[in-house]
């Protein structure tokens, strides 16, 4: 390996001492283990490599009430090592015992990198453990290395370095983050970027069931209710998915279902799809809900009407075959992520879509 | 005050950044804060929860932050809509701040004020994130800080009684609901509410009150725990985003009819040479 010849009066240091192997939160979805935690094992299977041999395991970390199950079906999707927490208690996520869960494995297990899923969880923990154990952390990232790192200020130089990739800037820039100065080195990973490994049913690993020591106020908060839709409505599998956004209002769904009922009539296969803000003011139910927060849908049609086109609910439909936009506002972001735009009010544009489709139109869906 | 909530005469404090109104880089790859600025967004909902909580309950208001000089504009703009005090935390050693170290400086900032003050904390707001740093990881770490509890992505707020809200927050997939004795820290989405703007009553007494501006000294925090010193990541390289997904092709020539079919037989047109 060589490295800059400009940097060579750089000392190399390592100041890991002893911390070894990446860690993995793995969070429940309701009762089962979310998507998220197998596609942080699998790329940190894949980031393994480029450590320390001594270095190349993943641990990861499952808290619940009866979780032990779920054990080994971490192992078979790449994790080495799973710690086991229980607690009836913790049947779902609350900040302050997870944060102990999470603080106690660490310092037991001594991770170099420790990662957590970019959810409205993930974002809630990770940032009070760094805070907590002084260590970095780099939020919602979507890519990682880890490599050769020189920092003149500090005058010191690192041969592996965990690089965190993120978007800022509203999405314009990626930026990379780099802390190897405190261990673990953390960061929050987006859901949906990262692909899992295959299953094998036959890889073995080591469960190690663990008492945290609970801290004084740890429960103090407590869970009235965990409301999750059901998940009666498969939009993901829907070739046309015509959604609306809180410009609508209740009439403006009225005229939505229409459309939809007419597409249908096609006989084309449709769905009704929403933004939060359109879920939240209850003119339509939450397993309606595209984004960040709801379903990641991909149908070949994807039409948008008075939805301003958030970060949140993009990140659910960004990978529509083609994006079509109804808005008044002519700068409204849904535009930037759209194929076709119409610039209206959807009480004009509606109607003649409407008509237009009854009259025969049909989408093509290759 | 409605007759319906205890009087509680709460001690609440609101996080607050400036952030520039529109978001570009400078030539060192770093934010470009030359140009015009505003309050974070998300700022402006957590000071609404603020106002609503006292308008329920009663109690006083502070606003905190961090940044150059010119964040007493937004600070301002917070006591012009009806919050009590304000304090800003101004030092150029604060420069190259991460989320850890702003955690800290805005902790030793609110813990110093509550000491001089001979006070204590019972509810702490601030905006699930800001734009130009979009991390949310501030409010979380500043709970940590203070040893209060924390819910964050919070939806909506209400009292409960004279020892609890009733906090909602987001959670994928739907919602959860939490019991919360105070104190506590909440960090407010955008979809909470709708905030209010500056009202005349408010402004007028805004007259009488200043920013109280500190630097890092003055409040006691260690040089090394400041700014770019204090961080435990930097940025090391920024790139450009490429997006994949061609410009959007608009309709707006004719009638409605007209827009319509035009773009619907767009849309079923082949794209050539693809
Ligand atoms: C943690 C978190 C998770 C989230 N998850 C999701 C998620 O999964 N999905 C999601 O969608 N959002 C999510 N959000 C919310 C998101 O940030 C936005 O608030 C939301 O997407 C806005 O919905 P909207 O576009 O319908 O409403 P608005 O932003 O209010 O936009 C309404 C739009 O309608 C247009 N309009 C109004 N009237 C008309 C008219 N007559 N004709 C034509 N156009 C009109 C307006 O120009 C505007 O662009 C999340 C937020 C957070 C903080």
């Amino acid at each position: 390996m060589s490295y800059p010849e400009k940097d060579s009066k750089i000392p190399f240091v390592d100041l890991r001492d002893g911390a070894r192997g990446i860690m993995v939160w793995a969070p429940l979805d309701g009762d089962k283990i979310s998507e998220a935690a197998f596609e942080l094992i699998g790329e940190a299977n894949r980031q393994k490599s480029k450590l320390d041999e001594d270095s190349q395991k993943i641990i990861a970390v499952l808290i619940g009430k009866e979780v032990d199950k779920h054990a080994q079906e971490l192992i078979h999707y790449g994790a080495d090592i799973v710690y086991v927490i229980e607690d009836d208690r913790l049947e779902e996520y609350l900040t302050l015992p997870f944060v102990t869960s999470l603080i106690d494995v660490i310092n037991e297990a001594k991770p170099e990198i420790a990662l957590f899923a970019a959810s409205t969880l993930g974002r809630d923990l990770a940032p009070r453990i760094a805070a907590k154990m002084n260590c970095g952390l780099s939020a919602d990232c979507t890519e990682f290395d880890i490599g050769y790192y020189a920092n003149r200020k500090r005058n010191q130089r690192f041969k592996k370095a965990f690089k965190m990739i993120r978007p800022s800037f509203g999405e314009s820039k990626l930026a990379t983050i780099i802390g190897p100065f405190n261990y673990p080195q953390m960061a929050t990973a987006r859901p949906g970027v990262f692909r899992k490994l295959d299953k094998d049913s036959s890889r073995t690993g080591e469960v190690i069931k663990f008492q945290p020591k609970w801290q004084e106020g740890d429960f103090a908060v407590e869970l009235i209710e965990t409301v999750r839709s059901s998940d009666s409505l498969d939009l993901t599998k829907a070739d046309i998915i015509v959604a609306g956004g809180f410009g609508l209002g209740k009439e403006g769904f009225d005229m939505l279902n229409e459309l939809v009922a007419a597409i249908r009539a096609n006989g084309q296969n449709v769905e009704l799809g929403a933004s939060r803000a359109a879920v939240d003011a209850g003119f339509v139910e939450y397993k309606h809900q595209i984004g960040q927060t709801g379903k990641t849908v991909r149908p070949a049609i994807y039409i948008a009407v008075a939805i301003s086109g958030a970060v949140q609910h993009i990140a659910g439909m960004k990978e529509s075959a083609k994006i079509i936009a109804i808005n008044h506002d002519p700068s409204a972001n849904i535009f930037l992520s759209s194929d076709f735009g119409i610039v209206n009010d959807y009480q004009e544009v509606l109607p003649e879509l409407i008509k237009q489709v009854k009259a025969g139109y049909k989408f093509d869906l290759d | 005050m409605s007759e319906n909530y205890p009087k509680l005469d709460l001690n609440i404090f609101v996080t607050i950044k400036q952030v520039p109104k529109a978001m570009k880089t400078g030539a060192d790859g770093l934010m470009d804060r030359s140009g015009k600025s505003m309050m974070n967004p998300h700022c402006t909902h957590a000071l609404e929860e603020a106002l609503s909580l006292r308008d329920r309950v009663g109690g006083q208001i502070t606003v905190v932050s961090m940044g150059p000089p010119n964040a007493q504009k937004s600070l301002n703009e917070a006591l012009r809509k009806g919050a009590d005090r304000a304090y800003l935390l101004s030092d150029r050693k604060l420069a190259g701040s991460d989320t850890w170290a702003t955690a800290e400086a805005l902790a030793t900032l609110i813990k110093f004020i509550l000491k001089e003050n001979n006070e204590t904390l019972d509810v702490l707001y601030g905006g699930l994130q800001t734009v130009d740093g979009d991390t949310a990881q501030v409010p979380a770490q500043i709970a940590s800080r203070l040893k209060m509890s924390q819910v964050t992505y919070v939806e909506s707020v209400k009292v409960l009684d004279d020892k609890h809200l009733e906090v909602r927050r987001i959670i994928e997939g739907g919602y959860q609901r939490l019991k919360v004795p105070y104190p506590t820290t909440l960090s407010v989405t955008e979809t909470a509410n709708v905030p209010r703007g500056p009202s005349l009553t408010a402004s007028m007494s805004a007259v009488d009150k200043e920013v109280i501006i500190y630097n890092i000294d003055q409040i006691g925090l260690p040089e090394k725990y400041a700014g770019l010193a204090g961080s435990p990541t930097v940025v090391s390289r920024v790139k450009n985003v490429v997006i994949d997904r061609g410009p959007v092709q608009l309709f707006n020539e004719g009638d409605t009819a007209k827009l319509v079919s035009d773009m619907l037989t767009a849309v079923n047109t082949k794209e050539e040479n693809n």
